[in-house]
Formats: structure tokens, sequence, C-alpha cells
């Protein structure tokens, strides 16, 4: 057993849990997206360390096209959350009456 | 400094042709907002939506007829069958099948985005999505006739991203199409026309739990590439069965993090498609939705999800489908039971078609884990079968959708099932094309639902999972009485009060007769078109 | 187990990057200030950077930090910014049970990702010299990749690049619903009144200026003597606070006299001024 991809799986899967309990617990939109982005910083994680451990640079160029995927995310998520702020004064996702999360 | 000498790959560019036609017109649309003035925006708009969709079935038929066979990279000419894109895309008999039924539903149900009847000259979109709902800015905006016509471009974005994403052969392809198939999808949520908020908040809800689902399938493409050091199909494969990867070190490692991997992509996928227990999001964003997007999620994502689920599962994970398959059987009957069920008790028709949605997707799965393999003369595997399901539910959901467009009280859709009542007396046409509808949804004989139904049931009982077709078969029962329960409520029930059949434009006709049509006539002579899927059942390595 | 723990600085620099960041999670979803949240989350981007540098990927290190920590974060902070920085989110729980129940399953969850994963890290790693020295260095390794095998990927991501501003033009973007009003607009609607209902064209009177007083609460003389209503802002007729402009008249013309020796210069005391406050002058004044 590596020690070293040992450490870095435990702290992906840590910082990917910390993320999900964060979606589940927290009612501000802007912060449940952060956790997303948390979530997908784990992975990215992932991939990297796997890339290391086989010796070829997918994982690389995968975590590359990760981070321009979450951009776009974040530019649409975020016009989303401001546009319904706009409507309500307000971020929480229970407000709205429709849903619930 | 080391000069980078390297070969420029190569692409075919023909093969491609469908999805980059369609990627040329969205762009060609985003083109427009910019350079054209108001007025002339919706005919170019509508005109360039018509010309994607027509010239990319032209070029997908041309490839269909012409693809050649050979898989070896060397003699194959271009409109060819194997792997495109320096292994990127796969063409193949199921990727040209659904690419097909993609542009088809997608030139359908886009249509019907060019409405302008039933709202009083207005569309289905808000008319300014950026002012505030109710505000004095919104009634100007209405006033002077403004009007989103980005929404045509959006949905052929999201026609591209469904098109790659059942065609994508690695996992970084496929989640490439998983964004840019739902990014333009949470956009169109968030712009109905009427009932803002209910929208913005299912744009918001579709948007985080999308967002959160699509972190799972990142989290699990990462552990699968940790197991078997590749991204595309055929290495995950090999690394399973022991061979050696491509053109990679073989690092092995044991099967831990191929079954963690499998089980978060596969939360990923269900999410999509909205199978239990991840189907939370899908009767409140099919209801908040503007009704044409909702026709259109309801069908692209679920052809995209489910036929991009059978390929990863099939293809890459074949290997290991004793340890998927009964867990993909359990949630094929939590989906069915907790669709149907939670479908008898609604009483918004878009919620009910939306639970109804949720337990389509527990049919197919049902096919899903049957047998995958050659079954004999006259008979779709499960891919065959999953696809003719797939064909029948899509019209039907198109019509339905449309239908429920027309269905107004005062200038509002009437989402009340009370108010459906004694549709079908008021107006006939509309009444015979909606229960048309409903029974293919019920499985009725001699429409395309029940033929749809046969086909997966008879998989999955053939796969093995004869116990997973009785308790579908059980379902679809229930299921029946749903839809018949409505059917009654239209033509028998006393007509509701100030509830009209609105008139409405060939942009909304034309897919709905189109739909039922194909409805009837995929039930009453299934036999070429399943012919036709039989010769395209098989996924390509 | 037969081999022995050999600790490398690269485990080294991994766990004690890692502790922080995983400190920087926690932050994230216990800190009540959206703010707060963000800058936990930069916090732990700017470790994994660390991290991602640490396992042979300069290019990742650099786009962590330039990208995600300088352009996504701070993309989140200017929305946080927009929506009211002071804002905390209420404690309440839509279900009961969910915060302690949700912290099990994550727990959980953790734990058989772990059990399951690191049970079955059971090769050596290869590591990345040979594959970042093909072509001369990471980035250049990359590059080769992203262009020959991920070409299309690679392309196909900028339809991404495109929905993503059209769609905040259309969520965000408010595009001007009247035609705009130019200075040539604006003077031929202020003659227009003037002929139609005699209002004045030109700009309106000035506030008063005298010795005594000269703030914007001292409305104008008109040349009878009257005070100009037009003068003051209505706000301040509102709100009693316009000065009694011939009470400070009467006075400077007193001081003026006094100074030309018309009469004995009086004790000066500083007297308050006096605010008209009948409503009778106030009617007057609106």
């Amino acid at each position: 057993m590596n020690p070293t991809l040992l450490a870095v799986v435990t702290l992906a899967a840590v910082l990917f849990c910390i993320g999900l309990v964060g979606v589940l617990i927290r009612r501000n939109a802007l912060i449940i997206f952060m956790c997303v982005e948390l979530m997908l910083n784990a992975a990215n994680l992932l991939f990297v360390a796997f890339a290391w451990a086989h010796g070829g640079l997918d994982g690389q160029v995968a975590a590359f096209f990760v981070m321009v995927v979450a951009a776009a995310e974040v530019v649409v998520g975020l016009s989303i959350i401001v546009a319904v702020y706009r409507a309500r004064r307000t971020t929480s996702v229970d407000v709205p009456d429709a849903l619930r999360l | 400094m080391i000069a980078l000498e390297t070969v420029a790959p190569v692409i075919e560019w023909q093969s491609l042709s469908p999805v980059l036609i369609v990627l040329g017109g969205a762009c060609l649309g985003v083109i427009w907002e910019g350079v054209l003035p108001r007025r002339l925006r919706n005919p170019f708009q509508i005109v360039t939506l018509l010309a994607a969709i027509i010239g990319a079935l032209t070029m997908l038929t041309l490839n269909f007829l012409h693809a050649s066979l050979a898989t070896d990279a060397a003699t194959s000419v271009d409109p060819k069958v194997g792997l495109l894109a320096v292994g990127t895309l796969c063409s193949d008999g199921p990727s040209m099948a659904a690419w097909f039924a993609l542009l088809v539903f997608g030139g359908l149900a886009l249509l019907i985005f060019g409405d302008r009847q039933l709202n009083q000259g207005a569309s289905a979109f808000a008319s300014a999505a950026a002012t505030t709902p109710g505000s004095d800015e919104e009634q100007l905006a209405d006033t002077i006739g403004r009007e989103h016509t980005e929404v045509y471009a959006l949905g052929l974005f999201s026609l591209a991203g469904m098109m790659v994403f059942v065609a994508a052969n690695d996992l970084i392809t496929m989640f490439i199409a998983l964004e840019v198939m739902s990014l333009p999808l949470y956009l169109l949520a968030a712009i109905a026309r009427r009932k803002r908020l209910l929208s913005q908040e299912a744009a918001l809800k579709y948007f985080l739990l999308g967002a959160f689902a699509s972190a799972f399938f990142l989290f699990g493409a990462a552990l699968i590439y940790g197991y078997s050091g590749s991204f595309q199909w055929a290495g995950i494969d090999s690394a399973i069965s022991g061979g050696s990867t491509s053109g990679v070190a073989v690092v092995t490692f044991g099967d831990g993090i191929l079954i963690t991997g499998v089980a978060l992509l596969a939360v990923g996928l269900l999410f999509k498609m909205g199978a239990v227990p991840f189907q939370s999001w899908v009767p409140d964003v099919y209801t908040g939705s503007p009704t044409p997007v909702t026709g259109w999620m309801a069908v692209g994502v679920k052809i995209a999800a489910i036929l991009g689920m059978m390929r990863v599962f099939y293809v890459a994970l074949g290997g290991i489908r004793w340890t998927w398959q009964p867990v993909i059987a359990v949630v094929a009957v939590l989906t069915m039971v907790v669709g149907v069920i939670m479908a008898l008790a609604q009483t918004n028709i878009k919620r009910l078609l939306a639970y109804s949605a949720v337990s389509h997707a527990g049919f197919i799965l049902t096919a899903v884990v049957g047998t995958q393999f050659y079954v004999g003369a006259g008979q779709l595997n499960a891919i065959g079968s999953v696809m003719f399901y797939l064909i029948g539910y899509g019209f039907a959901t198109i019509a339905g959708f449309a239908i429920i467009m027309m269905v107004r009280r005062g200038s509002a859709e009437a989402w009340d099932l009370d108010d459906w009542a004694g549709i079908g007396v008021k107006n006939p046409v509309v009444g015979v094309l909606f229960a048309i509808v409903l029974l293919s949804f019920a499985g009725i004989p001699l429409t395309a639902g029940f033929i749809g139904k046969w086909a997966v049931f008879t998989s999955a009982w053939t796969g093995g999972y004869w116990w997973l077709a009785v308790v579908g078969i059980a379902f679809s029962l229930v299921a029946a009485y749903l839809y018949l329960k409505v059917l009654i409520k239209m033509f028998f029930a006393p007509p509701a009060e100030g509830v009209r059949v609105a008139k409405a434009s060939p942009f909304v006709w034309i897919p709905v007769i189109i739909s039922t049509i194909a409805t009837l006539i995929l039930g009453l002579l299934p036999g070429p078109v399943m012919q036709w899927l039989s010769t395209l059942e098989i996924f390509i390595r | 187990m037969t081999e022995t723990l050999e600790i490398t600085p690269q485990l080294v620099g991994i766990i004690l990057c890692g502790a922080l960041a995983i400190i920087g999670g926690i932050g994230l979803i216990t800190l009540r200030k959206a703010v707060h949240a963000a800058l936990s989350l930069a916090f732990v981007m700017v470790n994994l950077a660390v991290i991602y540098a640490l396992f042979d990927a300069a290019l990742l290190a650099a786009a962590q930090v330039i990208v995600y920590t300088g352009a996504i974060l701070m993309l989140f902070l200017f929305v946080i910014m927009l929506v009211g920085v002071d804002r905390t989110e209420s404690h309440r729980e839509p279900i009961r049970g969910l915060k302690p129940t949700a912290i099990v399953a994550g727990i959980g969850l953790c734990a058989l990702i772990i059990l399951g994963v690191g049970s079955a890290l059971t090769a050596t790693p290869v590591g990345l010299e040979s594959a970042n020295a093909t072509w001369g260095g990471n980035v250049e390794s990359l590059a080769v990749l992203i262009f020959q095998s991920y070409v299309f990927p690679f392309e196909y991501i900028s339809a991404l690049m495109i929905i993503a501003p059209v769609g905040a033009m259309v969520l965000a973007h408010g595009a001007r619903l009247r035609p705009k009003r130019t200075q040539a607009d604006r003077a031929a609607e202020r003659i227009a009144a003037y002929a139609k209902s005699g209002a004045h064209p030109g700009p309106l009177p000035n506030a008063a200026v005298t010795a005594l007083h000269d703030s914007i609460a001292t409305p104008a003389l008109l040349p009878d003597g009257s005070i100009s209503a037009a003068s003051v802002a209505e706000a301040m007729v509102e709100r009693d606070a316009v000065v009694n402009t011939q009470w400070v008249a009467a006075r400077t013309a007193e001081r003026f006299a006094e100074l030309n020796g018309e009469v004995e210069p009086a004790v000066v005391t500083p007297e308050p001024l006096e605010l008209i406050d009948t409503d009778e002058e106030r009617g007057a004044l609106k």
C-alpha cells in the first residue's frame, strides 16, 4: 500500500464528503454552490494523483477540462442565483415555496 | 526550446458533420442575436433551427447509407462506423439511431418554441428575463413586445450536448457533453413568461442538484480512471478483464476503486434520467419550466442519459455486470413504484406527467439489466428495445406537453387536473390526440407504448430477470389505471367552467400531429422500425 | 506488510497541505457569513495547488491559482458583494434532524470510500518523470495531448464558453427598454412644455447668498422681496429646514447700517436663525 496515494485518496474523500455535507446542511444557495465546487476540486485532486500513479498525463488533461467546465458552470449558476435574488431579495433555498432542497 | 513537431490529428469531418452542423446552427443563432435588428431575429432563428436540423439529418442519412464498416483506421474512409476524432467519439449503430431520434425530437420540440399564438402574440418565454417579476420594467418589456430569441440557440446547444453524450467514447468527452447538455437547460428552465418565480426556483433547484450530481459523476470518473489508467471504454474494459491497456503503463489496483467509482458514476447518470432515489428534482423542474422546455428536457435528457448509461455500463463495465445488474434492478423497481404511486396522488397535470416520466425511466431500466446480446430473429436485444421504448415515449411526451400548452384557463395554462374535465367534449380533436398520448403512456395495445413495454419486458425476461419483468407488468397495469382515470375525466366528467382549448399556431400543431400519428404507426406497424433497430443495436468497442 | 513506510518530502507536503485544506473545508461549511466561507474555499484551493505541484502538475498548479482561486472564486465574491455581504443565513432546519443525519451520512460515505479505495491501492505508482519528459516538459506534453488525443473535447468545450455568456446576458443583463434621451431631446421637451403649460424652460434659481447665511436651506428673494419657492428643494420644506430669508435680509441690513456708522454698533451675540415655521408661510413655499 503506497502511503502517498493513500494520503491523497483520503484527503480527496474527506474534501468530497465535506462538500456533500455542506450541500445538505447549508441553506444559502451561494454556499451550497461553493460546496459543489469543493467536491469538483476533490475529484480534480484524484485525477492529478492518479495521473501521477499511472505515469500518464490523461488525468491532468481531465482536471484541466474540469476547470474550464467549472468556470462556465459558475457563470450560469451565479446568473441564476442573481436572478432569484433580484426577484426574492434572498439567496436562501428555504424561501422559495415550491421546492425544498 | 524543443519544437513540438507533431502531426495533425485525423478528424472524420463527414462522420462528425451532424454534430458540427447543429453546433454551427447554434453559433449562428448567437450571431443573429448580435447583428440583426430585433424584429428580424425570430424568423432568422427559426430558419436557422430548421436548416440545422434538416442539414444534420441529411448528413446523418448519407453517413448511415455510406458508412464504411472497416474498423481499421488505415483502410476506413470518412463516413465510417468506428471511433471518430482520435477515439473520443464512437460512430456505431446505437449512436446513429440515437442521433436520428434526437434530431427528429429536437426538431419537433424546438419548433414549439416558435409559437406566438397561445400567449396572444408573445412566446412562452419571458419578455425580458433580467427584469424583476412584477416590476414596471417587466410590464414595459411586455408592452413593447420584447422577447428572448436566444432560446433557439440554447436549445440547439443542448441538442448538440445530447448527441455527443450518447456517442462519447471516453469519460472526459462524456462529462463535457453532460455539461453542454445541461447548462442550456438550466437557463431555459429559468425564463418562463408566466409564473416566473416558480420558473426561477425550478432553475435554481435544477442547477444546484445538477451540479451536485455532476460532482458525483466526476468523482466516480476519477476513481474509474484511477483503477484503469484510461478514460476510454476499451481501456477500462481491458483493465477489468485483465488485458493490457493501450499505450498506458499497466498499474493495477484492487477492485475496490472500480466498484466505488462505478457507484458514484451511476449516481450522476441516474440523477440525469430521474431515477429513484434521485428523482426529487423531476416534478418541481418539470412544473416550473416553460412547457415547451419541459417537453424537450423530458425527451432529450432521458434519451441521452439512458443511452449514455448503457454505453458506459455495457461497453466499459460489461465485465463486472454481475455486480451492477442487481443494483440497477433494485433501482428500476423503486423507480417504477415511486413514479407510479406518486403520479396517482397528483392533482396537477404537469406534475402527473413528471412522475409518469419517472416511472418510464423505471420501465426502461428493466431492459438495461436485460440481455445485451443477439437474441434471435425478429427480437430486439436490450439496446434495441430501450431505443424503441424511448422513441415511443419521445413522440408521446412531445405531443402531451404541447397539448398542455393549449388547454388554458383565462390566459394561463390550466394545470389543475379538475380543469381538464370535459376537455374531450369541448374540443374532440384535442381530446382524441391527448387520448392517444395517454393510451401510449399506459401501454395499451395499438400504440407505440405497448410495443415498447413489450420489448423492454421481453428483454428483461430473456436476460434472466423474469421477476423484474413481472413487477414491471404489474406496475404498468397500475399506471394504466392512472392514465385511464385522466382519460375518463376528460371525456365523461361535466366540463369545467372557464377552461378552453386555445387556438395554437402550426408551430404547435405540426409537432403534435406528427407525434401522435407516429405513436399510432409505431403501435400498428412496428415491424419496419424494429427491423431497422435490430440492425443498429450493437455497441462498438 | 513487508515494505517500510518511506517518508518522502512529497508525502510530508501532502499531509501538511491536506490538513490545512481540510481545516479550510470545515470552515466553508461552518462559517456563517458567505464571505468567510468563500475565503476558506480560496484557502483550500491554494493548498490544493501546492499538492498539484507536488504531483508534477506544474500547469495545473498555476491554473488552480489563476483560474480557480483568481477568477472563479472572485466571481463568487463579486456576487456575494452584490447580494449583500452582511447577510447571514437562518439557523432554521427545514427538516428536523437533517443536520446530524447529513453529517453521519457524510462521515459514513467518507469511510466507505476510504475503506473501499484505500484497501485497493496495492500497486506502486509510476510517477510522471518520463511522461512529462516526452515533449520536454509538463506544459509541452499536456499541449500535445490536448491538441492530439483530446482535440475534439477541447474544441467542443468552446460550446460551454458560448453558452455561459449568453446565459449571463439573458438572466442578468437588462437591455435598454426605452430609447436613450439625448440633450437635444431634453431641450425639445422643455420648450414643448413651455409652449403648452408655460413651465419655465430654464434652470431653477439658486439658493440665496447673504452675509449671514448661504446654505441651500436659504431660499432666494425675488426682486419684490418675496421668497422664491423654486430655489429650495421640496425635501427641505417638508423637513421644516428652510431659513426665513426675509428675516436674514433684515439682520443683514442692520449690520450693514452699523458698519456704515449710521447706528451705534450693538454687542454682537449669536442668535439662532429663524426657521419658517407657520403653515401659512410653508404653504407659500410649496
